[in-house]
């Protein structure tokens, strides 16, 4: 089976809004990812939600090795165009980026500025598995109290983000998704703090 | 010939630019989101913003209610109730707790949101500072340097002129300690539903081109003075005549031939609901 285009895609976007208004909860995707009969090297929640979201209206830039594969095959899929870190509406991170090339686009990024904060980036990011366990607490709107959230992303990744959030409205928004097909959302309002591993 | 239109009648691009303008709004609650907002079969100002946005959101397994000023039956609702079903198919309903998605225009529902529902407002004027600053460019520079001195200025005019602030409806509200937003033009009373709220709140305004979003659990403040606190309308005193509720907010009516007023639910589903358990519990009885 092929992804419905129009149901499909919207159950994924609807998944994605819960998820980003909820800060820390986490979303599944399954019944999505079982459509995806593309054979490409990055996770199934990655492609779902670069499908949901992007068009020939957006551009993105892809962060990994695999440059070609994945990155010319969501442009096709999508008709959003690749740019450099500084210029892209959306920064893909696959599960094979280093540290250094993370950081790096963390820093070049777009945050918007004070007069159109959403000229900002949205990063889809991948790591192994999510879960609702110690490792960083979340506060801030959308969270009742405060929120447990495993990420497994670099520390510090965490610190340049705290670092491009802080002139509030600018910043950028996550989209965390892992192999299971689960998303994460954690806007640039969440307050993100370390606490380490249980 | 009857032509067939697109699921939700919007193609998939128009869908994808509301969507990631409704993601930006969300995680910058209470700025306004410009977006493209499409030519809808309906005109500018009848709630196309608020339609946009329930098509956006909209799949095959939700139940839809379209609410006009509390109202289930009022022909903008009826209208938009007809539009948003015959170009998806999916269920309607009247009742607010089955509802997944809620459109309305001036309202919000007395039967506390879930979770798992998101309401979607309709707006007139998007703009807090509107009436204060009427050009565009200048209030997006006062949003960006938290420069709110004139919609404080309104309100302590409301106070000079009437001795308390008297904005009927629309009264703006700080949204997370950052943004003045204008709630669409609910009463003061639905102001306070909007703090800390358990579902998603969407504002949608199609003739102005923005959209914007309370998340759940986000603080919303009314705006008031120390002296001044915010006040909600009363309706100390008085019970609606049909179902007897007095928590709720009631409109007045008048009795054209003895003059006198009464009062009645805003909400007509809600007091559809009280008036038929009421039924139940005194039926009740005569089966024993």
């Amino acid at each position: 089976m092929a992804i419905d285009q129009v149901h499909d895609l919207q159950q994924v976007y609807r998944k994605i809004l819960y998820s980003m208004s909820r800060p820390g909860d986490i979303s599944i995707l399954r019944e999505q990812a079982e459509q995806v009969d593309y054979q490409l090297p990055c996770y199934d929640a990655t492609l779902l939600s670069a499908m949901a979201l992007l068009d020939g209206e957006v551009s993105f830039h892809l962060i990994s090795e695999k440059q070609q594969q994945v990155g010319g095959k969501i442009s096709e899929y999508t008709l959003a165009k690749q740019a450099p870190a500084d210029k892209a509406d959306y920064i893909i991170v696959l599960q094979d980026a280093t540290e250094l090339s993370i950081l790096q686009a963390i820093y070049q990024c777009k945050i918007g500025d004070l007069i159109d904060p959403q000229n900002s980036s949205t990063w889809i990011i991948e790591t192994p598995k999510l879960s609702n366990t110690a490792e960083l607490k979340l506060m801030g709107p959308g969270i009742k109290n405060e929120v447990k959230l495993f990420t497994g992303i670099y520390t510090k990744a965490w610190q340049a983000r705290k670092e491009r959030i802080n002139e509030y409205p600018l910043g950028i928004d996550l989209i965390i998704t892992d192999a299971q097909a689960h998303i994460v959302c954690i806007p640039r309002t969440t307050t993100v703090e370390i606490t380490g591993v249980e | 010939m009857k032509t067939m239109t697109h699921f939700a009648f919007f193609d998939e691009g128009s869908k994808k630019e509301i969507r990631r303008a409704t993601l930006k709004a969300v995680a910058i609650p209470g700025y306004q989101v410009p977006f493209a907002s499409r030519e809808m079969p309906i005109a500018r100002g009848w709630g196309t913003g608020g339609l946009q946005l329930t098509l956006s959101l909209i799949g095959k397994t939700d139940i839809v209610k379209v609410i006009d000023q509390g109202a289930d039956e009022s022909v903008n609702a009826v209208s938009i109730k007809k539009l948003v079903q015959q170009t998806t198919n999916v269920a309607l309903t009247e009742n607010t707790e089955a509802a997944s998605l809620i459109q309305s225009r001036h309202r919000i529902p007395e039967v506390p949101l879930t979770k798992e529902q998101i309401l979607v407002l309709q707006v007139p004027t998007p703009e807090p500072l509107r009436q204060v600053e009427a050009s565009e460019y200048i209030t997006k520079r006062l949003h960006a340097e938290d420069e709110y001195s004139g919609v404080w200025l309104l309100l302590f005019e409301q106070i000079m002129k009437y001795g308390k602030t008297a904005t009927g409806a629309d009264h703006p509200v700080y949204v997370n300690g950052r943004y003045v937003m204008a709630p669409s033009p609910i009463p003061r009373f639905d102001n306070q539903k909007l703090h800390y709220s358990e579902a998603l709140i969407l504002l949608g305004a199609g003739r102005e081109k923005k959209i914007y979003a309370v998340p759940p659990y986000t603080d919303v403040n009314s705006l008031a003075f120390e002296d001044y606190p915010f006040t909600v309308e009363s309706f100390a005193d008085h019970t609606c005549y049909l179902c007897g509720a007095d928590d709720v907010f009631l409109d007045e009516l008048i009795d054209e031939t003895s003059g006198k007023s009464y009062y009645q639910c805003n909400d007509t589903s809600y007091c559809v609901d009280r008036l038929n358990s009421l039924k139940e519990k005194e039926a009740a009885p005569t089966h024993a």
